[in-house]
């Protein structure tokens, strides 16, 4: 029997610049914090070896002090043996990085910087395929079908795409999906795919252990693998912040802040949650100008929140046009703007242009008349 | 509201006294009272109870204070709806307000004050200061930058508003009024926050911020996307430099490398041996080469010596014959020369001697014949100068004659009118014819008349002795022309002096005798001329000159004839041209023979001198001819050597392999081994120059860097795209809103045109006035399709235009059921006679549903207002 825990896929370093400062350090700093998880998770779960299936780094020359943290980190977990293999994102061809993680990483860490097996614990080999470029062409698990000692688990090791799901860098899948059949593996360990995904039996990606996108629903984790003969596989989560996106379909007549109000966590949970609101469907002017002022009464409660509400209808209403003014030239231009925005000869961009000032013109009249 | 009694007391000139005006009917009320009445005095108070609260104490209040002091109050008796109030308000001392109805009181102090505005419909703002028009009135809204005229014409024109949104509806639903100003102001804050006015990105704003953002992040990822663009090359260049280094470094290699080397320097080696071994042999073909070439040469110049040595001597021979022969030669023609030369002479001298003699001959011949011609030439001297007295002679006469064939003309002329004028005296006169018979005589003028005719032209007195007088008047019928006859013999005279003469034979005489010297003198000058063509003088000169030649030949001989002498000169000529020619031929022919003779004695010198030389050189001819022998043996001895050599060279190179192929290889393989070594160590420079720059690069993180800034740039660009979206809609509400807005005003100023038309008919048919959106009041007359601002009509049209706009707002609080009083103080001052008469006619179309009072000093103008008169009461506090 011989149980590791199997993760991938963390993307130290990762810059998300495209958040605001506040919640970009803390998303970086929850990367950094996955390795302490998974050290935890693998020492929960009875084990000592963590398998990184590639991709532990963002980027093929990491800022030193991305590299230099991440490696005191799992230098730190002592008891715990890293066993490292180069992704795509930090293929060899990074010649720096793994010249630096040679010379600086610590004795627990394994870096996987060639194709031959190699022995993992007593009965258990890793046959590892490590990607010699960011995009290199051709099915590198085929050196898994090297031969081993009788009696011994064979535990392949790779990052890639399997089938035409894309690779987060939008590679066509080459691994074919039966490599565990083809070369006799007991499991076979993927990453590249940052959600959790089983492609058969003995073959599984762990998912990101901290997700960094809206992309993938489910929880972000790693899987504790026990081999004593098939594959069990138990999903252990690790991931410390959650990416959602809220979508809500809605018509006049229904309550928007309150189906808001409804799909949204409690608000102590929110801090860590990093939520996409969008709206479809119609609502009048009034729901609507709720629902955006809702949206941004709750925004701050977050650890990032946006809305959008550009594919939400207005359904105008003469309440709502009587809101703005009940005659003259406020409710004459309310009219022209309702009824350019719901032209079918305009384009679309002209169309949200005229719901937008509509919208606006609500707002301000409101506004002028309290 | 309509005002029917006004009551001021203790007011300005009404100090101590109550002034009231009672009677104010529904329509036209006229107060037509002189200057300084007080009528202004009754506005201002009426102004006053209005405008000014009861314990205020600003100018107009104090304004309205006597002389004397105290408390100023106005009463207004009103009818409203609810029935008949009276208003009263006191101001300074005790100052108070009051509304009574009925004599109980509704109203007191503040109350009061708040029910006066509800009048009014909305206080001190409300409508009814639209229509107080004060004296001399022009503009529609008060003028000045003051604090108070500002306040006025915000609180005038907020009253129009509302009047107009009353009488359109409600303001807010026509043109949105003051709420669409509202929305107005915050789409420009909107807007102004993010944008400029051109919808630029405003400088410090978000959207300006958030493009500022992403240009600046553009720029950083270029600059990062280099970097890690130049990280990635040089990461893949030193993975090949360390890919080439490996494969230099490899043992195989670096033995092949050697061993090539090796090979070619040997076979370099035993190739340079046989080069030398080649070289021997050709330096010494090269040697027996030269002394072969060397005795042939010699073997050939001596050949040539002896060729010259013959030839020499024989050009030494040659040269002493001629110039012998030349000597000869030259000797001979220089005896013809010289006896060439003396016959020539003697000829010469021959002619010489004949030409003097022929010169004297021919002297002496021309003086005998210049003593001939000097004898005629004095023959023909004399006659001349006898022909010159007697032509000078007749000259002299002919000039006294000074009749000429006109002059004897006119002269004949002037005889026969005399002879007519005497004919025709005579025929007219009397004849008197005396025949005595004894010795008496008949006298006249004391002169005795002889017998016969006589003949009378005048009365004449006739002496008879013894008898007396008998006087004889042949009457006007007989009175001759005695004058035109003295006048006719006069002319006679006068041209016969002409002539010259007396009587016309002698002219006649005259005439012929000057015709005659006038031949005379013409033949006398061609004789003349034939003498002597060049005149008396030259003929005299030449005489001279003749009488010289004569005179100079007088001495010579004249035995020798010329004309022999000229033949013996001619025939001595040409003796002496054919010696000089001879003479010059034999020089010709000695000269060249002395020429040839001395080109021959230069000859033979150099011939000499050539054989010397050569001799010199070539020694005698045995001599020669041995050394010769010599040479041609040792030649042959050289020509044997050189063959030998000549095999010996070829026999080696044919075993010489290619030198230049062998050097090749050999640089090829110490280049190869070079070039690994220079290889080896640029790799190793450029590994660690690579080595250097990477990992400086990899220590900055370029790739996170890039990665950050990349996300940023995003939403960077989605935040000014956002804005971008969110000005775009901005600026379409505002377009949207400035269209409804226009759409609305023109259906906002409807009323107020409507109101106006049929009153600014009464002045100018057919004429419209335009609104000023943002005043709402009139700002331009248009008439025949012409726009006249109102600012520079005459001041009659625009007073009038001011009271009209006021009578069709007055008009529109009437149609809103809160009709207020129109109150004219000394209006329409600047109007003539004709548009004041129509603006009657408009007040009264006006005052049909509308309250106006009107208070004028001009009585007799007003007095075709008609209307009702109001007159003031005034009595004692």
């Amino acid at each position: 029997m011989f149980r590791f825990l199997h993760s991938s896929d963390l993307h130290l370093g990762r810059a998300f610049g495209n958040f605001p400062e506040g919640i970009r350090n803390r998303l970086r700093e929850a990367r950094h914090g996955a390795l302490s998880r998974l050290a935890k998770a693998a020492r929960d779960g009875g084990t000592t070896t963590v398998l990184l299936a590639g991709d532990t780094f963002d980027a093929e020359t990491p800022a030193p002090e991305t590299l230099r943290h991440a490696l005191r980190a799992m230098a730190a977990e002592s008891d715990i043996t890293w066993i490292m293999l180069p992704g795509n994102h930090d293929s060899l061809a990074a010649t720096e990085l793994w010249r630096r993680i040679a010379a600086d990483g610590p004795t627990n860490l394994k870096a996987v910087t060639d194709a031959r097996p190699f022995a993992v614990a007593p009965g258990a080999m890793i046959l590892p395929a490590p990607c010699t470029q960011r995009r290199p062409g051709r099915d590198l698990t085929e050196a898994m079908s090297v031969a081993t000692p009788e009696g011994l688990l064979r535990i392949g090791l790779g990052h890639g795409a399997i089938t035409d799901f894309s690779g987060e860098e939008g590679g066509t899948g080459i691994i074919p999906p039966d490599r565990a059949v083809l070369s006799g593996l007991d499991y076979l360990a993927l990453g590249d795919w940052h959600g959790r995904m089983q492609v058969n039996l003995s073959t599984w990606y762990c998912g990101a252990p901290e997700a960094d996108s809206f992309k993938h629903a489910v929880a972000s984790g790693a899987l504790l693998v026990t081999l004593d003969g098939p594959a069990q596989v138990e999903v252990v989560e690790t991931g410390s912040f959650g990416w959602q996106v809220l979508t809500l379909d809605l018509l006049p007549g229904d309550d928007a802040v309150a189906r808001l109000a409804e799909e949204l966590p409690p608000p102590d949970l929110r801090r860590n949650l990093l939520l996409r609101l969008a709206a479809t469907g119609r609502l009048p002017l009034a729901d609507r100008a709720a629902l955006e002022s809702e949206a941004l009464a709750i925004a701050p409660d977050f650890g990032w929140f946006d809305h959008d509400l550009t594919t939400l209808a207005t359904d105008a209403r003469p309440d709502d046009l009587d809101r703005i003014d009940r005659a003259g030239a406020l409710r004459q231009a309310a009219e022209v703007l309702l009824a350019e925005a719901g032209d079918p000869a305009r384009g679309q961009a002209e169309r949200e242009i005229s719901a937008a000032a509509l919208s606006r013109l609500y707002a301000f009249a409101l506004e002028v008349a309290a | 509201m309509k005002i029917r009694a006004i009551e001021l007391t203790n007011i300005r000139r009404f100090a101590g006294q109550v002034a009231r005006i009672e009677g104010i009917g529904d329509g036209i009320t006229v107060l037509s009272e002189p200057n300084e009445f007080g009528k202004s005095t009754f506005f201002d108070a009426l102004h006053a109870l209005f405008f000014e609260r009861h314990r205020g104490t600003r100018a107009p209040v104090k304004a309205l204070q006597p002389h004397a002091g105290g408390a100023p109050e106005v009463a207004l008796e009103v009818d409203l709806p609810q029935g008949r109030f009276r208003i009263e308000k006191r101001w300074l001392s005790r100052a108070k307000a009051c509304v009574t109805k009925d004599g109980r009181v509704i109203a007191q102090d503040d109350e009061a004050e708040a029910w006066i505005d509800s009048i009014l419909g909305g206080g001190l703002a409300g409508p009814s200061g639209l229509l107080w028009v004060r004296q001399g009135v022009l503009g529609m809204e008060p003028e000045g930058t003051s604090t108070g005229e500002r306040n006025e014409r915000e609180r005038a024109l907020a009253a129009r508003r509302d009047l107009l949104s009353s009488v359109a509806g409600e303001i807010d639903m026509v043109t949105g009024g003051r709420r669409l100003d509202g929305v107005v102001a915050r789409v420009a804050e909107a807007l102004g926050k993010l944008a400029t006015v051109t919808l630029r990105p405003k400088s410090g704003g978000e959207w300006g911020r958030a493009v500022d953002e992403a240009e600046t992040l553009r720029a950083q990822e270029t600059d990062l996307a280099a970097k890690a663009a130049r990280l990635s090359g040089e990461l893949a260049r030193r993975a090949d430099v360390q890919r080439n280094l490996r494969e230099l470094d490899q043992p195989d290699a670096v033995r092949r490398r050697e061993d090539s080397l090796r090979a070619a320097e040997a076979a370099h080696l035993e190739a340079d041996a046989h080069v030398a071994k080649l070289a021997d042999a050709q330096r010494a073909l090269k040697l027996a080469t030269v002394s072969e070439e060397h005795a042939r040469a010699g073997i050939e110049r001596l050949e040539a010596l002896s060729e010259r040595l013959m030839r020499a001597e024989g050009d030494l021979a040659a040269a002493r014959d001629l110039a012998a022969r030349q000597e000869a030669r030259a000797s001979e023609l220089g005896a013809v020369d010289v006896a060439g030369a003396t016959a020539s002479k003697a000829a010469q001298d021959s002619t010489d001697a004949i030409r003097k003699r022929l010169a004297a001959a021919q002297k002496a011949r021309l003086a005998q014949a210049a003593q001939g011609r000097a004898e005629q030439l004095a023959r023909t001297l004399v006659r001349a100068e006898e022909l010159r007295a007697t032509f000078e002679q007749d000259q002299a006469r002919r000039t006294l004659l000074a009749v000429t064939p006109r002059a004897l003309s006119a002269a004949e002329q002037a005889r026969d009118d005399r002879d007519r004028v005497a004919a025709q005296l005579a025929a007219q006169s009397v004849s008197v014819s005396f025949a005595y018979t004894g010795p008496a005589r008949v006298k006249a003028a004391g002169t005795d008349l002889s017998e016969g005719p006589h003949r009378l032209s005048s009365e004449q007195t006739f002496d008879l002795p013894g008898i007396g007088a008998m006087s004889i008047d042949p009457g006007s019928a007989t009175g001759g022309d005695e004058a035109g006859l003295a006048a006719a013999e006069g002319a006679l005279r006068t041209n016969l002096a002409a002539c010259g003469a007396e009587t016309l034979a002698e002219a006649r005489r005259k005439l012929t005798e000057a015709q005659g010297l006038d031949e005379a003198l013409r033949g006398a000058q061609a004789l003349l001329a034939e003498l002597a063509p060049d005149g008396l003088e030259a003929l005299r000169h030449a005489h001279a000159l003749a009488q010289e030649e004569a005179a100079a030949g007088a001495d010579l001989p004249t035995q020798e004839d010329p004309v022999e002498l000229e033949a013996e000169l001619a025939s001595a000529a040409e003796n002496e041209a054919s010696y000089r020619t001879i003479a010059l031929e034999a020089h010709a022919a000695f000269s060249s023979a002395a020429e040839a003779r001395a080109g021959a004695r230069a000859g033979l010198a150099s011939a000499e001198r050539a054989a010397d030389a050569v001799r010199a050189e070539a020694g005698d001819h045995a001599e020669l001819a041995a050394r010769l022998n010599d040479l041609r043996a040792e030649h042959l001895t050289h020509l044997a050597r050189r063959a030998e050599a000549e095999a010996v060279c070829r026999r080696l190179e044919q075993l010489t392999q290619d030198l230049d192929m062998i050097a090749a290889q050999l640089a090829r393989a110490k280049s190869v081994v070079a070039q690994a070594q220079t290889s080896r160590e640029r790799f190793r420079e450029e590994l660690a120059t690579l080595n250097g720059s990477i990992g400086t690069m990899a220590e900055q993180g370029l790739e996170e860097a890039l990665d950050e800034v990349r996300g940023r740039l995003a939403s960077a660009e989605a935040r000014a795209a956002r804005y971008a979206a969110e000005v775009q809609a901005l600026s379409r509400l505002r377009a949207t809103l400035e269209d409804a807005r226009r759409r609305a005003r023109d259906a906002y100023f409807g009323p107020v045109v409507r109101e106006l038309e049929p009153l600014l008919s009464v002045l100018h048919p057919g004429a419209i006035l335009q609104i000023d959106d943002q005043t709402l009041l009139p700002v331009a007359l248009v008439r025949g399709g012409q726009s006249e601002a109102l600012n520079i009509l005459s001041g009659g049209t625009r007073e009038q235009v001011a009271v009209l706009t006021r009578l069709a707002f007055a008009r529109l609080f009437a149609r809103t059921g809160t009709a207020v009083p129109v109150i004219l103080d000394d209006a329409l001052v600047h109007s003539d006679d004709d548009r004041i008469e129509a603006m009657f006619t408009a007040l009264h179309h006006v005052a049909k549903d509308q309250q106006i009072l009107v208070l004028t000093c001009r009585q007799r103008a007003f007095a075709a207002l008609g209307g009702a008169k109001a007159q003031v009461i005034i009595r004692a506090i």
